[in-house]
């Protein structure tokens, strides 16, 4: 049997931020709505609903689908699936799945998560202790910033990766941010406010991580044979490729601290399902929860050579129609970082770009995009590679 | 705080009680019943080595209500002269003496208290020698 074609349909986005009057079951609600608005099809041709979400909310409902469907008034199963920050990622690859099989031919899917309501110290550390070794790391007392902050140093001494390159990942990221209006900081950032900003785990400073925030984002999935069966979509972008795979969780069982293994396998899978090599791909969203999340993904995903990223970053190449526009979005460091949410708004702007109905953030020319979204330090890694309308599997 | 799982990890938090595996002879960490290199159910308990060295090492400023009195404080990954890798809290110094390559040996000490009448977490720690 020749391989099903899958294709995105329709994308809804709520905007990134500090939400305080919607619980995590409206903002979804509020995403999914917008995504079957935008796809053009009737709500029950949605055949099931998966969810991702890292934690559900401080309404401790972790079957946040019922809220959400209920909302939306669409009755369909509903699933909720985890993997850390990666969890939109990890519903969006099992819808992607079950269209494959031939089990569905119209399947929705939602990432949301809602940490503006976690004000009391250390809610949201025990969150993110959850996404690293939580026995062996987090109750010995590391915690997912000083993790990052060892393998940021761990570049530094490798590849003499330094502080300004570091640097220029945020400030380019905030730079494309200005012109995302979902964005939750639409302002520019200038490298010294990096450079000069208190060290909160040294080498890493009080503006270099992403913020976590409230915000929902949702996808249509489809078939070639229920595309042909309804007019009134417009719009079917390819997903040509979509993969994951797993790392030890622990930093100290990994061999090498200045390369995310399960990056480079998850996209090496991806790049062969879609049959393309790196220097094909022309805009990608990538994990940048920290400066060094973005260096090692762009050395990891094969986009510049192993201890090359920080330079590439500091000369411009990663910039909106440079070598490989990296984060045209603002990535997760300007639009913001509702953990489950995050993987499927990646998504989302690469469906914008190849639209090309990302306005200011438009780049130029493209076949070929890319998502990375990143569980903790590596220990999972989801890799999707999306194309043109035209293209073809 | 939940007191089983306190009970049930002592070995490993306050022992440091690991593997060594009778077929591959590698020593790992924490405690498995399966060689987690070859697989072999051939193991038996070891206590890691008490002394080793600072591999990579940063500082905390935030983190759990439990453990924030203790902030600002140093974490590392240490290799332990054994060449099992555990990850620790640096104490007994500077903030600023602390060097990677450092030599440190295994001390216990209070990980976290939950409140003023809650259950004390003890495990290991790393002081420079």
């Amino acid at each position: 049997m020749a391989k099903r074609n899958v294709f995105i349909i329709g994308t809804g986005i709520t905007s990134f931020g500090e939400s305080y009057e919607n619980s995590s079951g409206k903002l979804a609600s509020k995403a999914l709505t917008l995504a079957i608005e935008n796809s053009k099809i009737p709500k029950e041709s949605v055949q099931s609903t998966f969810i991702g979400s890292l934690v559900s909310g401080s309404n401790s409902q972790p079957t946040i689908g019922a809220n959400c469907l209920r909302e939306s008034n669409i009755k369909t199963p509903h699933v909720r699936i985890e993997a850390g920050n990666a969890s939109g990622s990890a519903a969006f690859h099992q819808a992607y799945l079950g269209i494959l099989s031939g089990v569905y031919d119209c399947l929705a899917v939602v990432g949301v998560e809602k940490l503006s309501d976690f004000v009391n110290v250390g809610v949201v550390e025990r969150i993110l202790g959850s996404t690293i070794d939580y026995q062996w790391e987090f109750e010995m007392g590391a915690t997912l910033t000083s993790l990052y902050a060892i393998l940021t140093k761990a570049h530094m001494k490798e590849f003499q990766t330094t502080m300004e390159q570091l640097a220029s990942v945020p400030v380019k990221n905030h730079k494309n941010g200005v012109n995302n209006p979902n964005a939750q900081f639409r302002k520019e950032i200038a490298i010294e406010r990096f450079l000069n900003a208190k060290r909160i785990a040294d080498p890493i400073g009080k503006f270099d991580s992403a913020a976590f925030c409230d915000g929902s984002a949702s996808v249509i999935l489809a078939s070639e044979d229920f595309i042909l069966h309804n007019n009134d979509i417009s719009s079917k972008i390819p997903i040509l490729g979509s993969s994951y795979a797993s790392d030890n969780l622990a930093l100290h069982h990994r061999n090498s601290l200045t390369e995310l293994n399960a990056t480079k396998t998850a996209a090496a899978t991806a790049y062969k399902m879609a049959n393309i090599k790196p220097e094909n791909i022309n805009v990608a969203e990538v994990h940048d929860s920290y400066p060094i999340g973005e260096i090692l993904a762009i050395e990891d995903l094969g986009f510049f050579r192993k201890g090359e990223g920080g330079k590439a970053a500091e000369e411009g190449l990663t910039e909106l129609n440079g070598e490989v526009s990296i984060n045209t979005s603002g990535g997760l460091k300007a639009r913001g970082d509702p953990f489950g949410a995050t993987g499927v708004a990646q998504i989302i702007e690469i469906v914008e770009q190849m639209r090309g109905e990302a306005g200011k953030r438009q780049v130029g020319s493209i076949n070929y995009g890319l998502t990375q979204n990143v569980m903790g330090t590596g220990a999972i890694t989801y890799v999707n590679v999306l194309g043109k309308e035209e293209v073809k599997k | 705080m939940e007191p089983p799982k306190i009970w049930r990890e002592k070995r490993g938090k306050y022992l440091a009680i690991g593997i060594e595996c009778s077929d591959c002879m590698t020593k790992q960490f924490p405690f498995t019943e399966n060689c987690t290199k070859c697989g072999s159910e051939n193991v038996k308990e070891y206590k890691l080595a008490t002394t080793g060295k600072i591999l990579h090492f940063s500082i905390v400023t935030q983190t759990t209500d439990e453990m924030m009195s203790s902030t600002p404080y140093l974490i590392a990954i240490i290799e332990l002269d054994d060449g099992v890798k555990i990850t620790g809290q640096i104490v007994d110094c500077n903030l600023n003496e602390v060097k990677e390559g450092g030599d440190v040996r295994m001390v216990f000490r209070v990980l976290a208290r939950n409140g003023t009448e809650g259950l004390i977490r003890y495990g290991y720690k790393f002081a420079p020698i």
